[in-house]
């Protein structure tokens, strides 16, 4: 097949735009099938199979399946295990966005306006994200032991000072310091927290590639039309041409809140922590279809998890449209 | 002045927060069990020798043992000879911390297998995602078709799914096919890079017309073109997505958690680690940081070697 077209080559070079498309279409449908094929078996085909399985009571292992029409997205809406499951993987979302997008601007505009040690500051706060967070995971589950933890010892120090005053220390040192992880008062806050701490550099990293696109003259006429203190500039410049990367980077964090699982699998390999206050979408995803095989029920979380991000994304897109428009 | 100095202290807390579970990390793997319970020793602990408990218990001297041994202790009671024999167990069985940390590391759980595995799956991942990734990149940019609006929509639409997120219908595919616990389970499903077709497809946009019609004068087909005139001009963009990719597959944890049961041969690093928490006990919070140390280093160092690229890789889906 090769050597005579190879041959042909020459031939056709003047005639070339009939032959070539017929070519270039053979060519394109050979050298796009592979990857169109594994789409379609890899990520559509996992979908419908998952909306499918979540009308039944499917169980890996049986030959035979029962409809069971909206059972198991009812369940999901009327039972208590499920209403902690939202209320903690809102509680992590609607906390870690914000904090992990604030602290990743406010870092951005501290490095930005600094003229040395500014690539020290960034290789530090970009670490968390290149680390294995199942490793750090345990790393934070040492820091965070009641007894011989970092955490508690550091607190300790503070008894019989002027932090007495905070109240989480003077309880400490007159009863005993928090357990942390073992505490359903504190259990997902010290998620969210390790969810801010792995992320805000990725989104510190994305604020500082957007604030090099904006343009000193913007700065110069803002100051002109009266615009002096810092904070005025940023509301009347930085912020609005920040625009489209904190609809980004805000997107993004989302998708990737959304999917917290390593530190709560690390943390709590049973039950989604203290009276299932850290029982996220993802774990129960994981425990409910993998490792209790009730495929039904786990299919229904991942098509609502489906719908979440895909509501998500139609928001951003939309967000950036209107951006467009102006 | 004082105002960039108040700055820098603000960013000096943010990194010593930053820093502290990386600190307690690395400092933990190199102190005695001991300085771990009092919490003492510094950084690096005062490395004093300690006796390994359990490798004294291996090595208890039986009757045979005091036995064998009697030559060497002639005249002495069995008694002596036990005692003297646990005593030589014990000097071989000293060390130092940071060794005895290690070297458990290794030998409690086939940790260099756990780490070979990682680089089997990382590489084959982004082998094979680079082979089907690249053409139709190439044919989405460069080529014009029937259906390339349509093929291009499906990439676009393809960008929503998370893989994660239908990890449930994937695992019972492949629990069908009877693919679960084979390296086929932790390669497959991320086989196809949506991300990186489009990636790539927008640099190729960039590559001029006129390198391709030379390269089909010179009567090259399509196939050859992509490989020999596309790929290297893609060098730099197929690096960052390397790093990309490299990065989140290597950290992995949720996929192989899910498809790789009990079958030790094939765990990656995060799993391994995951099974060394899971059946160790208090004494053993040294061995399971040297762990952790060992598989956070590999990326940790590229990164500082090449901060530059690795943060262009990371944060591609970033760029516009």
């Amino acid at each position: 097949m090769g050597a005579p077209d190879i041959t042909l080559q020459p031939l056709t070079k003047d005639t070339r735009p009939v032959p070539a498309t017929v070519q270039e279409r053979r060519a394109a449908w050979l050298l796009t099938a592979p990857a169109l094929s594994l789409m379609v078996l890899i990520l559509l085909l996992p979908v419908v199979v998952a909306a499918i399985l979540s009308f039944t009571d499917y169980a890996l292992g049986n030959d035979t399946f029962r409809w069971v029409g909206w059972k198991n997205y009812s369940h999901l809406f009327t039972r208590r295990t499920y209403e902690k499951m939202f209320l903690a993987t809102f509680t992590y979302v609607v906390t870690v966005v914000p904090i992990s997008v604030g602290l990743g601007l406010g870092a951005a505009l501290l490095i930005n306006s600094l003229g040395r040690f500014r690539e020290i500051y960034k290789t530090i706060y970009f670490l968390p994200v290149m680390a294995t967070l199942l490793a750090m995971s345990i790393a934070w589950e040492f820091m965070l032991h009641p007894s011989i933890g970092m955490i508690n010892r550091t607190l300790e120090l503070g008894c019989g000072t002027l932090f007495e005053a905070i109240p989480l220390i003077r309880e400490g040192c007159a009863d005993r310091f928090p357990v942390w992880l073992g505490d359903k008062r504190y259990a997902i806050w010290v998620i969210s927290f390790i969810g801010i701490w792995q992320g805000f550099g990725f989104n510190m990293v994305l604020y500082l590639a957007g604030l090099t696109s904006v343009h000193r003259e913007l700065y110069n006429a803002a100051e002109m039309d009266g615009a002096k203190s810092a904070w005025e500039q940023f509301r009347l410049v930085t912020w609005p041409a920040l625009g489209p990367t904190t609809v980004f980077v805000v997107t993004i964090s989302c998708i990737r809140a959304f999917q917290v699982f390593d530190t709560i699998e690390a943390f709590w390999p049973q039950g989604g922590g203290p009276n299932k206050s850290t029982y996220v979408m993802m774990f129960a995803i994981f425990e409910k279809g993998v490792q209790q095989n009730l495929i039904g029920i786990g299919s229904a979380i991942t098509m609502l998890f489906l719908v979440f991000v895909m509501l998500l994304t139609i928001v951003q897109c939309w967000l950036v449209e209107r951006k467009v428009h102006y | 002045m004082t105002r960039s100095l108040f700055k820098h202290l603000i960013l000096i807390l943010g990194a010593i927060v930053v820093i502290a579970p990386f600190y307690m990390m690395v400092s933990y793997s190199f102190k005695s069990p001991g300085e771990i319970d009092r919490g003492e020793g510094g950084f690096f602990g005062r490395q004093e020798m300690m006796i390994d408990e359990r490798c004294v218990k291996l090595r208890d001297p039986d009757r045979r043992d005091i036995a064998l041994a009697a030559d060497r202790f002639s005249g002495q009671s069995d008694d002596q000879i036990r005692q003297a024999l646990i005593q030589e167990a014990e000097a071989d069985c000293s060390m130092r911390p940071v060794v005895f940390n290690y070297t458990k590391a290794f030998t409690e759980a086939p940790l260099l297998r756990y780490l070979l595995n990682g680089v089997i799956v990382t590489g084959s991942i982004f082998l094979i995602q680079v082979i089907v990734a690249l053409p139709a990149a190439y044919a989405l940019a460069k080529l014009k078709f029937w259906g390339r609006e349509a093929a291009f929509g499906l990439v676009l639409f393809c960008l929503l799914i998370p893989v994660h997120a239908i990890a449930l219908p994937l695992y019972i595919l492949l629990a069908k096919l009877g693919l679960t616990n084979t390296y086929a389970a932790l390669v497959v499903p991320w086989t196809i890079s949506v991300f990186g077709i489009f990636l790539m497809r927008q640099f190729f946009m960039t590559v001029p017309d006129d390198l391709i019609d030379a390269a089909r004068m010179d009567g090259m087909q399509e196939l050859s073109i992509v490989w020999r005139v596309m790929l290297p001009t893609a060098i730099p963009a197929l690096l960052a997505f390397a790093i990309f990719s490299v990065v989140a597959h290597w950290n992995d944890y949720f996929w192989p958690r899910i498809v790789v049961t009990g079958n030790r041969d094939l765990f990656t690093p995060p799993l391994g680690l995951r099974e060394f928490k899971g059946d160790g006990d208090g004494s053993f919070f040294g061995p399971m940081m040297a762990t952790a140390t060992v598989i956070v280093t590999p990326l940790i160092f590229a990164f500082l070697i090449a901060q530059r690229r690795f943060i262009e890789g990371i944060t591609l889906s970033g760029m516009k």
